[in-house]
């Protein structure tokens, strides 16, 4: 049914009378909208770049790493069920010499065809051309790399190739659907394009310098049917069926932590899309209702008249749902204008972190269209419940003056030792609150949301802190993290380091095994550590270090309970190369790692499981000072064993630096949009009882009270309900925290309960001066009210 | 009855009874009304405060359903109509004025007469309305802007505006001094003798029931006389002493 012209007249003054208020429910609404937009368009901006980037640059479904097989095994594969793509290539680690960096920088040398052909894993020429000189020794770069270190085609490169060092000609730049997510080996949780390094060449030249010619070591393929469990059964076939050849390792793409990364922040994301507009609209809704339940008793008569005029029930209806209506789609333009900001804003966040072409931002109609929806929902149903009751009065009973409005005594009236106590300020406001509990129980909820979301954003700003102070600070002791290709013999690790001259050393041994608990299995690097360990340090949940026991393992939390072990059971333990035994090796302790699925075991045990009495695989160091580091880098770089350094400080500067700033961002934005939820939601419930009690502030004030004493009147129900309400938030942000650690708890990092109490006292001062800031409004309010006027209206 | 003599018959309440619930409590505030209202007539209705006044002409303007009895409107009991019904008849039949006028503070006086012509189905031309009252040159006055009388004058103007035959005024002059309240009775009596509307009133002013055809005298819910005045006088010739 259609408005009326000049009742749609009426809407909008009455509108415009009330508009600050109602411009603090158009913010609320608006944060709301603005966040639901925004998350859900990011959200498709994001998965249409990568779903158009795996598809066009076909990404494969699996990767297996072999030794060496001939360049044919791709037939077999080719003939397993379920396969319905394979390409054999090489994937080597390589050192890369960069004029003017110090430190050895790992990069993986991948081979491409010297011609051009659409390969699984293909990837996008951003500079640059394909490979096609005379001489095959070019090299095309990651793109991010390249830009890190400000190279680009024409430029030459040092590479370490097995035991050469070559030097290529790069070509061009590129990026590639496997590395989306750039972190070094080590680095744990931020991108670091300029440490990773990913080269293409063409075949022959890696085929030639890595000694594998006619052969490849790397298997990459795609299948039919891609759930989970088909592609782990195609790769146990994949796996017998070259098991001559020496497997290593075998990968699934959605394994892979590239992918993972992405596919997480993605669903992630698609939650919180869902979520956290939801409560602040629902927040706005019963703002809403507070304030249209007050305008609708104001205009009781108004509604009678209406009626007594020949306004149907719905006709009258529909004219007070345009309130509700108003503020839904004022809130929801706002919301799409502040949307779109913050939706720019996170596609340039996202196109810092991942590597994929094309994350453009775009309007979503039908995104715009839901959030317009969904607001003047929520809006109309913060505004029905009172209208529809006035809309149903008969005409002759809304001419009657309403029934006085909660005139009844409150409970604590009827105990009069404690009522007889009070003083008559303080009961003025007790029966204020109680008088109206639904309007009281609308300030306390909204006041608790905004507390609870700042409480929860410290509070996983510093897990985060946490987590990165734990990785690299608690458990890391190293100064350098020296990776070599082949296992060294442990006793000798100082000579192929050259750490020895330089500080304390200490070997470790990564080795990928299969991990099974009955039909519980897990494919990890299990770490084995020296026992007298002193530079890598496994905690358990108590922050005390772990003794690697002589046999057996420690597992980390996330990897007992995806196996379903506790301490004292026993896993069955194959490792991937050497003999490729099942052992039976018990869990003596579980360790806690927030990143990655940790498994330790002694150097010795691991060793021997792989047919060796002490190797290592990498070695970890302690640099004196800036010269021996500089010394360290020169040597390694001339040495062909070396596949790799970390620096420890790096990485943790890297995460601190890149995490830092985006968190900053983030806590300013979600403490900002959780003080405008309780800014707005205080100055309107404020105004609907300063509206209600106008004439108990102008007799006040005929009393002589000032504008200041009147005014601690209200500011004194505020501060009593705020007050509860931040109590709540208080409980419901540790709540919260508590929720988002179970809710953030995957494979590739875990949120610890961090419960500041700094954070608590800062989340409660923050809520308390927008708080403040709303009550200086009504202050202003009270001071301008014309009380004479008020007294000498006729009510 | 033969009151009414030669004028038919417009609406009629019979035997109506209205019974307020309030929680436990029953408060009877019409008891067994039986009472013609004639078209083209000026009817005028007494009675001490509570004794059902408002209740009674509530029940005329079908603004309130009796509890038991009829109200019939063209062979048409309202007792029994549906809310819709009820609202139509409104919006066709009766125009009302308040003592408190109800006018909506937000809308000009033009707007204000305008939101009854919405919605009715041969209305006057809204500035027509108010010329009629006077108030041509007031239209584009807020009601906070205009005087108790103008104020008032204005939402007769709304209740002609929808061209209604019954014109119903509970306490019109109620809030008005009596200089008003002579220029608002005149404007009734107007609107009688130039447009031919049935018109009544609630009054608690004794003094200005010579201007009706007939007088209705409640008493605690029941009809305690109803006279028929030979001649109606002039608002001049009232007694404003
Ligand atoms: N909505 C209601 N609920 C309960 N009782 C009511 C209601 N409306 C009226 N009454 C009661 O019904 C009786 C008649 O009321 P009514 O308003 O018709 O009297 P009135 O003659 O118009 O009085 P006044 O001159 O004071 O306007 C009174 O006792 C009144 O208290
Ligand atoms: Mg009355």
């Amino acid at each position: 049914m259609a408005l009326r012209f000049t009742l749609k007249k009426k809407l909008l003054r009455d509108l415009w009378g009330r508009k600050l208020a109602l411009s603090a429910l158009v913010v609320i609404v608006g944060i709301g909208v603005a966040c639901y937009v925004a998350m859900a368009s990011v959200y498709r901006d994001l998965d249409g770049a990568r779903a158009r980037y795996y598809r066009d640059r076909r990404l494969a479904d699996f990767a297996v790493d072999l030794k060496r097989a001939p360049a044919s095994v791709t037939e077999r594969v080719a003939a397993l069920p379920n396969v319905s793509g394979v390409r054999g290539r090489i994937d080597f680690a390589v050192l890369l010499d960069l004029p003017g960096v110090d430190e050895p920088i790992t990069g993986r040398a991948i081979s491409m065809p010297r011609r051009r052909a659409p390969v699984l894993n293909d990837v996008v020429l951003v500079r640059g051309g394909w490979f096609g000189g005379r001489d095959d020794r070019e090299a095309i770069l990651n793109e991010s790399f390249a830009a890190a270190h400000g190279l680009g085609p024409g430029d030459r490169i040092k590479v370490t190739l097995l035991d050469r060092q070559v030097d290529l000609l790069i070509v061009g730049t590129a990026l590639s659907p496997e590395f989306v997510y750039l972190i070094p080996a080590g680095g744990g949780l931020a991108p670091d394009p300029a440490r990773f390094g990913v080269l293409y060449c063409p075949e022959e030249l890696l085929e030639r310098s890595c000694d594998l010619e006619g052969a490849v070591n790397q298997i990459i393929g795609t299948v039919h049917d891609d759930e989970p469990t088909a592609i782990r059964n195609t790769l146990e076939l994949i796996g017998d069926e070259l098991d001559a050849w020496g497997v290593t390792n075998t990968v699934a793409a959605a394994d892979q932590p590239s992918v993972r990364f992405l596919a997480d922040e993605l669903a992630g994301l698609a939650v919180t899309s869902r979520t956290i507009p939801v409560v602040f609209l629902f927040v706005a809704a019963l703002v809403l209702n507070v304030l249209v339940s007050r305008l609708v008793r104001q205009q009781r008569t108004v509604i009678g008249t209406l009626k007594a005029l020949g306004y149907s029930s719905s006709q009258v209806t529909v004219h007070f749902l345009g309130y509700g209506v108003v503020v839904g789609f004022g809130g929801g333009v706002a919301g799409l204008a502040l949307g779109w900001w913050m939706q720019t804003g996170l596609v340039s966040v996202y196109r810092q972190f991942y590597a994929v072409p094309g994350i453009e931002a775009h309007v979503y109609p039908d995104i715009a269209a839901t959030g317009l929806a969904i607001s003047v929902g929520f809006a109309i149903l913060g505004t029905v419940k009172s209208v529809r009751h006035a809309a149903s009065l008969a005409p002759a009973e809304a001419m009657q003056p309403p029934p006085p409005e909660g005139g009844h005594r409150i409970l604590l009236e009827r105990m009069p030792w404690l009522w007889g106590r009070l003083s008559f300020r303080r009961r003025l406001v007790l029966r204020s609150i109680f008088r109206n509990p639904f309007r009281s129980g609308v300030s306390v909820f909204a006041s608790m949301v905004s507390t609870a979301l700042v409480v929860t954003t410290l509070n996983n700003a510093d897990a985060l802190d946490v987590i990165v102070r734990h990785e690299f600070e608690q458990v890391s002791h190293q100064d350098v993290t020296v990776v070599v290709r082949d296992p060294i013999d442990a006793a000798r690790a100082d000579e192929v380091t050259l750490l020895d001259a330089i500080g304390r050393i200490e070997p470790q041994l990564v080795i990928v095994c299969d991990v099974e608990n009955g039909a519980r299995r897990k494919r990890i690097g299990v770490t084995g550590l020296p026992s007298g360990n002193e530079l890598y340090t496994p905690l358990d949940d108590r922050g005390r270090r772990l003794v690697v026991p002589e046999e057996g393992l420690l597992l980390s939390r996330k990897l007992a309970d995806i196996l379903g072990v506790e301490v004292g059971d026993v896993v069955r333990l194959r490792p991937l190369i050497g003999r490729r035994e099942t052992v039976r090796a018990p869990i003596v302790g579980i360790a806690t790692i927030y990143l990655g699925l940790g498994a330790y075991a002694d150097l010795g045990y691991l060793s021997r499981l792989v047919g060796e009495e002490r190797v290592a695989n990498s070695v970890l160091g302690v640099v004196a000072g800036r010269r021996a580091t500089a010394e360290l880098y020169r040597g390694v770089k001339e040495r062909p064993a070396v596949i790799g350094v970390g620096e420890r400080r790096r990485a943790l500067d890297q995460i601190q630096q890149t995490f830092g700033e985006v968190m900053g961002t983030f806590i300013g934005v979600t403490v900002l949009f959780a003080g405008l939820i309780a800014f707005g939601a205080v100055l309107n419930t404020a105004l609907v009882s300063l509206s209600e009690r106008e004439r108990e502030v102008a007799t006040l004030r005929v009393l002589g009270y000032h504008p200041g004493q009147v005014s601690r009147i209200f500011s004194a129900e505020s501060v009593a309900l705020n007050g509860v309400g931040i109590g709540f938030g208080l409980l419901a942000g540790v709540g919260l925290t508590h929720l988002l650690s179970l809710a953030y708890d995957t494979e590739l990092y875990r949120f610890p309960v961090v419960i500041a109490p700094e954070n608590l006292a800062l989340a409660s001062a923050l809520m308390a001066a927008f708080i403040a800031a709303a009550q200086l409004v009504i202050y202003q309010l009270i001071r301008a009210l014309e009380w004479l006027a008020v007294l000498q209206a006729r009510g | 009855m033969s009151e009414g003599a030669e004028r038919p018959v417009l609406l009629s309440i019979r035997d109506a009874s209205r019974v307020y619930r309030m929680g436990e409590v029953d408060v009877p505030a019409l008891r067994a009304v039986t009472l013609d209202v004639f078209e083209g007539e000026i009817l005028v209705i007494v009675g001490a405060s509570g004794s059902g006044k408002s209740t009674l002409l509530n029940l005329i303007g079908g603004m309130d359903r009796p509890t038991a009895g009829a109200v019939v409107f063209r062979g048409e009991d309202l007792a029994v109509a549906t809310d819709r019904r009820l609202t139509l008849f409104r919006r066709r039949e009766v125009g009302f004025v308040f003592q408190l006028f109800n006018l909506i503070p937000s809308l000009t006086a033009l707007e204000n007469v305008r939101v009854a012509i919405e919605i009715a189905d041969d209305p006057l031309d809204p500035r027509e309305a108010l010329q009629l009252v006077d108030l041509g040159d007031r239209a584009d006055h807020f009601p906070s802007q205009l005087s108790g009388g103008q104020q008032q004058r204005v939402a007769i103007a709304r209740a002609l505006a929808s061209n209604p035959r019954m014109v119903l005024c509970d306490e019109p002059t109620g809030a008005l001094d009596s200089a008003t309240t002579r220029s608002v009775l005149e404007l009734l009596l107007r609107l009688n003798g130039e447009l031919g509307k049935t018109i009544v009133v609630i009054t608690h002013e004794r003094h200005i029931t010579p201007i009706a055809d007939r007088v209705v005298i409640l008493h605690d819910g029941t009809v305690a006389s109803i006279t028929r005045n030979e001649e109606r006088a002039a608002v001049a010739d009232l007694d404003w002493t």
